[in-house]
Formats: structure tokens, C-alpha cells, sequence
């Protein structure tokens, strides 16, 4: 009997051995910083050569990256039981008014005062501010990512299209003046990162995304934004639906694409594309703007997360404020002023972005609170609008309504949260 | 006499138990009792009762119900494009295969049967690269001019494919081994009476393996009605969310970019989960009854 029961108790043990192995065993570790990221890409490569260099620093608490496929689910579930919260992370800028909201993010105020050059003077202005609600500072950041327009010099030429970039905006206009003139196979311009331009376009005609604290997606910008940029696909010279426009850039028969900062390292890599960086193309003569979100370090709510770690990750912070220019090689702006004004920065093509204010402040990151729904709409509509395959006002009218619909029941859910 | 309490059962039951009450029991109670509530996985649910249902059900100018209904209807159809072939064409190479004179059957039981250890992700790359108008053998080698992933029927075609391709040997090595099982002597007794192949399949193979195919057909039509990967990375729900299956709908609302419409989320699920129940009982019961 006793043997059997010596047999039942071990069978328990192992089982919950085994599901004590899935907590995260380092959270509550006090001699090290547990540093979650999204950075599955090739930038995870980069951000685990900063942590080194810090690590190689020495410093009294070391920090761990750990690079979190799915994190958003991840962090949910870690912070709904308490258990294994990280010490810091990376969170995209969009995703602050939600956990400021929900309470789950912890002021960066013990930081900034360990490490005083962490102040906003040292730091792009919109990634500061990004993270800045109601006047509380809950992050600090590391980047802007930005959609930007890269051009094919080569096909520029052939089409005696380089007086387009005289300005630095390139219009709607001016792409269209090349109706008739391109060789078969060849287009002006493609559909990466689509729904990140037309945001970019409200700013242009100068509108936005909510009036008075509500989503305004259904707004005559959205519909004249959406309108223009049809004009190009109507005239042929945008790439075919469906068809991957990012690699006809890179083999050489797109004059502009859309997509991101981080893609001028994959870019560089094809062989004899001969490739700047611009601005987005935009309706409007008199303004430019290049979407942009940001990484951002956070610190979720974690009661054992004791001062001695937050000065660690203060020092962390600001030795990231100092030397991130190694980031600058994933293709990303560094938000801190000092890497972005120093000579090394100059060399990476993304210093177009910071050379003067102007452009500086074309880098635009919405901090809407619902913004990630609004978004998400945009992402899922605005292709078939672009293409003529859904009519525009019935387009818009579905995407405002589903942008209400989920923030009456977020609503519902958060004034519950709030009691 | 105090009857002695036998513990092994326990010991042997137990951990499975543990491990299924953890994972599958607690989880299923908690998502049926969010499906009640609006909740955004951060703060306690908010109680509505059957307000969710009767949005996704009744309320034909919510959001939520065009895409619950959106999103079942491609499922159905998913379903219905998916589990003939994954059961018929399983079964006739697993035929095939019993033929005594066949050389090399391990060597094509295994290539039928390693898509299906790849993962989807793997095999949706593969596939997005086979049927890429630029760099695919599609545009390439025959010359086609379509862009699959955003064109209709070429969308759901693409699809298909990809999980017959990736379903096809799981069936395929049940329905082998039942084969197998099966008397040689009925077959041989068939044939003295004149039996040809047609006939010795419908009258002795089919109700041998009689078990097996509700199993499978059971399965595969619950797996089928739970797709996600294959049409999330094809062809991202388009176009026109024509292919945007349920639970697309059900991840994007309770782990989108915003925040999470839990409670919603909850609700289509248990929706789904009651179809699939309904279906898997209804098919049971027909074919168990035909078999009797």
C-alpha cells in the first residue's frame, strides 16, 4: 500500500514538475534583466549585439534578450496570472493607450530619475511623445520605423522621371504624368505597405482618424485619399493586384515602393539595383507625410520587480540611448538625438528621414487610442477600394462601422475593468 | 472485510487526467463562461448573458454578425472542398497499395505521408513560392498569368491543394493498416465465386474498415471546421474575405493589435464548437447506423 501510494505521489510530482517547467524561471531572477521582444526578423540579430556590448559593460544586473514570438498573446497571459512578467520589453507605439488603459504598464519615473539623460530633450520628439499619456511618461523609446518611398534611380532616368525628387514630394500628380510612357512590364509605383500610405494621405489633406475622442474613418479625407491613389491604379501604373510589387521593385521594374526603413538592408543585398529613399508619394502638393510607428521599452506592472532592477534597466536604457546606432543597421531611426545627429548615423540611407526638421516632423505616428482598429480596417479594405473591386462609400461605411462596433464592446469590457 | 483500494488505475489514469482537466476541461468552462461576458483579457469579465449570441445570431447590422456568418460560410465550404478528397483519395492509394504485386511501397506510403509532418507555415511558404506569377513554377514553367492568392476560384484552389497535399497520408496509413487486417481468405473466397476487384472493395474491404472510416471521416471534418494557417497564410482571408474562415475572425477579434474583444471571441467559438458537435454526432450516427 505504502509503495503504491509512493508510486501515486511521484506520478503527481512529475506531472506537476512538468507543468511547473512551462513558467518562465529567469522573471524572478534579481541578477538579471528578462528582456522580451517581438523581433523575430533580423533585427532580433542586432537588438542581442546591443544587450551583449551592455553585458560586456560589466554592469551589476545583466540583462537576457529574449526574443518572443507572439508576444502581445504572451504578455496577456503573463500578466492575467502574475506569473513570469518580464522585467522590460519592447512594445510598438500603437499598443500604449490600450495598456495605459488597462492599468498593465508602470511609469518610467524611478528610471528617469536614475539615469537623467533619459529626458525628452534627448529623444525624437514623436517617439517620446508616443509614449507620453496625460502627461506621464510610460516608456522610453529605441526607434521610429517608418513607411518610406524607395525609388530605382536607373528607371528614374530612363523615364526622365528625376525632377520628381527635386522637392522631396512626390505627388500623385506627378506619377501620373507617366500614363503611356512605360515599357510593358514595367509600373510606377506598387501596393507595399498600402494601408500605412493611406494614412499618411489623411495627414497630407489634412485630417485624422478621430474627432472629439471618436474613430472618423468614413471622413471626405479618407474618401479623396482613396480616390487619388485609385487614379494610379486606374491609369495602369500601379503593379497588379495580387501580384508581389516589393520583388518587382527589387528586380527592377518599379520606379517607387512603398514599404519600410527596415527594408534597405534586404534592398541592398539585390544585386545591381541601383535604389534611394524619398518620401511617400502624396495627394496634396504642399505636405508629405511617412506613417510611423516605434519601438518602445516598457515595464509592466510587476510587484517583484525590486528599484535595484529598474536602476539596471535604467543603465541598460541609457547606454541604448548612446550607442544605438548599431541598431540603425536594422534599418531603423534611432529615437535618440545624439545617435541620430552623430556622423556614423549619416552614412545609413534612413538619415534622410532626421537631415533637416521637416522631415523630421513627416514622420507621423497616430496615437489614437483605438487606433489599432482603425488600422486593421484600413489594412483589410483598402486594397480591394485602391483596386475598384468594392465601391468607396459602401468600403468606408463598413469600415466605420466595424471600427464602432469593437470599441463599444472594448468599451463594455473596460468599464467593467474600471470599477 | 475492508475491500483494499486498488491505486494502480489512479497511477495510470491520473497524470493524463491531470494534464486533460489543466488543458482541455478548465479552459473549455472559462471560454464558455467568457462567451457570457465582455471582456478584454486584462481586467474581470463583465457579465451580458446572452448578449453576444444574440448580436452574432440576430443583430444583422452588427459587425459581428456578418463576420461570423462570412466566416462559417467559407468554413462550410472548406469543409466541403477538403474532406471527400482527404477521405476518398487516402483510401483508394491505400488500396492500391494492398496490391500484392506493387514494388516500392514503403518508398510511396512515406512521400504521401512526409508533407504531413511539415508544418503549415513551412508548407504555405512552399506553396505561396510554387504559385508566386514572378518566381513560381505556376507562372514559370506553365506560363500562368494569375495571381492566385487574390483571384477566385485560384484562391480556394490554392488552398485545397495545400492541405490534401499535407492531409492525404494521415488517412492513408489508417487505412492501411485496417487493410491489412483484413482476411485474406474473404478475398480469396470472393474471387472462387467470381468477385472482381469493384466488387471485392464495395463487399469486403469497405465494411472491413467499416470503423476506421467513421473515425476519420469524423475527424478530418472536425479538424477541417478548426482551418486557420492554411487560408491566414495563402491568402490572408482574401480576396474580399472570401476566404476569411471563423476562426480568423475569432483570433484577429481576441488577439488583434487592439484590444482584445474576448467575450465575443468566446462566443463564436463555442458557436463553432457546437456546429462541429452537431456535425461529428450527426455523421457518427448515420454511418454508424448504416454499418449495422
Amino acid at each position: 500500500m505504502k509503495r503504491k501510494l509512493g508510486a501515486l505521489v511521484t506520478g503527481f510530482a512529475l506531472t506537476a514538475s512538468l507543468l511547473a517547467g512551462c513558467g518562465n524561471s529567469n522573471a524572478n531572477d534579481p541578477n538579471t534583466i528578462t528582456f522580451w521582444t517581438p523581433l523575430t526578423g533580423e533585427d532580433g540579430a542586432y537588438m542581442d549585439n546591443l544587450v551583449k556590448a551592455y553585458n560586456d559593460t560589466n554592469p551589476a544586473v545583466k540583462v537576457k534578450h529574449v526574443v518572443t514570438a507572439d508576444m502581445y498573446t504572451k504578455i496577456s497571459t503573463v500578466l492575467s496570472s502574475g506569473k513570469g512578467v518580464p522585467d522590460l520589453a519592447i512594445i510598438h507605439a500603437d499598443r500604449v493607450p490600450g495598456y495605459v488603459k488597462q492599468n498593465q504598464l508602470e511609469a518610467m519615473t524611478t528610471v528617469m530619475q536614475a539615469q537623467p539623460e533619459l529626458k525628452e530633450d534627448n529623444f525624437l520628439p514623436q517617439a517620446w511623445g508616443a509614449g507620453n499619456i496625460d502627461g506621464t511618461q510610460y516608456t522610453i523609446p529605441l526607434d521610429i520605423h517608418a513607411n518610406v518611398m524607395y525609388y530605382n534611380k536607373d528607371l528614374l532616368a530612363k523615364y526622365g522621371a528625376e525632377s520628381f525628387l527635386d522637392d522631396n514630394n512626390v505627388t500623385v500628380d506627378e506619377i501620373l504624368s507617366l500614363k503611356g510612357k512605360l515599357d510593358e512590364g514595367d509600373y510606377v509605383v506598387n501596393d507595399a505597405l498600402l494601408g500605412w500610405a493611406m494614412l499618411g494621405q489623411i495627414q497630407n489633406l489634412n485630417g485624422d482618424i478621430q474627432k472629439d475622442g471618436k474613430p472618423a474613418v468614413d471622413t471626405p479625407e479618407m474618401k479623396t485619399a482613396i480616390e487619388d491613389v485609385k487614379k494610379i491604379n486606374d491609369a495602369g501604373l500601379m503593379t497588379p493586384f495580387g501580384e508581389d510589387g516589393y520583388l518587382m521593385f527589387q528586380s527592377g521594374n518599379v520606379l517607387f515602393s512603398t514599404d519600410g526603413t527596415w527594408s534597405s538592408t534586404a534592398h541592398a543585398s539585390v544585386e545591381n539595383l541601383n535604389f534611394g529613399v524619398t518620401n511617400v508619394y502624396s495627394v496634396s502638393p504642399d505636405k508629405f507625410t511617412n506613417r510611423s510607428s516605434s519601438h518602445l521599452f516598457a515595464m509592466f506592472n510587476n510587484e517583484k520587480r525590486l528599484d535595484e532592477k529598474e536602476k539596471g534597466i535604467a543603465s541598460f536604457l541609457e547606454f541604448i540611448r548612446a550607442n544605438s546606432v548599431e541598431w540603425a543597421k536594422a534599418g531603423q531611426i534611432p529615437a535618440s538625438k545624439q545617435v541620430v545627429d552623430s556622423p556614423e548615423f549619416s552614412e545609413y540611407m534612413q538619415s534622410f528621414f532626421t537631415k533637416d526638421e521637416k522631415e523630421i516632423e513627416s514622420l507621423y505616428i497616430y496615437t489614437y487610442e483605438y487606433y489599432p482598429y482603425i488600422a486593421e480596417a484600413v489594412d483589410k479594405y483598402v486594397g480591394d477600394l485602391v483596386r475598384g473591386n468594392l465601391p468607396i462609400d459602401e468600403g468606408l461605411k463598413t469600415m466605420q462601422k466595424e471600427v464602432e462596433d469593437k470599441i463599444a464592446e472594448s468599451n463594455g469590457a473596460a468599464a467593467k475593468s474600471g470599477e | 472485510m475492508k475491500k483494499k483500494l486498488n491505486l494502480a488505475p489512479v497511477f495510470f489514469v491520473g497524470p493524463h487526467l491531470i494534464l486533460f482537466l489543466v488543458f482541455v476541461v478548465i479552459p473549455t468552462i472559462y471560454g464558455i463562461y467568457a462567451s457570457f461576458t465582455q471582456w478584454n483579457l486584462a481586467g474581470s469579465p463583465n457579465w451580458v448573458g446572452f448578449s453576444n449570441y444574440s448580436t452574432i445570431l440576430f443583430d444583422t447590422t452588427s459587425t459581428f454578425h456578418t463576420q461570423f456568418f462570412n466566416g462559417l460560410k467559407n468554413t462550410l465550404l472548406f469543409v466541403l472542398f477538403t474532406v471527400p478528397p482527404l477521405i476518398v483519395l487516402p483510401l483508394m492509394i491505400a488500396v492500391a497499395l494492398s496490391h500484392k504485386k506493387l514494388k516500392g511501397k514503403t518508398f510511396i506510403q512515406s512521400v504521401l505521408y512526409v508533407p504531413g509532418l511539415i508544418s503549415i507555415s513551412a508548407s504555405a511558404l512552399i506553396f505561396t513560392l510554387i504559385f508566386n506569377k514572378q518566381l513560381g513554377i505556376t507562372g514559370n514553367v506553365f506560363g500562368s498569368t494569375i495571381a492566385w492568392a487574390t483571384h477566385q476560384p485560384y484562391a480556394w484552389i490554392t488552398i485545397i491543394l495545400l492541405t490534401i497535399w499535407g492531409g492525404i497520408g494521415g488517412n492513408m496509413i489508417i487505412y492501411r493498416a485496417s487493410i491489412s487486417g483484413v482476411s485474406e481468405e474473404l478475398y480469396e473466397s470472393a474471387e472462387l465465386d467470381g468477385a472482381g476487384p469493384i466488387r471485392k472493395f464495395f463487399s469486403i474491404t469497405l465494411p472491413s474498415i467499416n470503423f476506421p472510416l467513421i473515425y476519420t471521416f469524423v475527424m478530418t471534418t472536425a479538424g477541417a471546421f478548426n482551418v486557420f494557417g492554411q487560408p491566414l497564410m495563402m491568402t490572408d482571408g482574401g480576396p474580399q474575405q472570401s476566404t476569411s474562415v471563423l476562426m480568423m475572425y475569432i483570433r484577429q477579434l481576441a488577439f488583434g493589435s487592439g484590444e482584445s474583444i474576448a467575450g465575443m471571441a468566446s462566443a463564436m467559438a463555442v458557436l463553432l464548437g457546437l456546429v462541429i458537435l452537431v456535425i461529428s454526432a450527426l455523421q457518427y450516427y448515420v454511418m454508424n447506423r448504416n454499418a449495422n
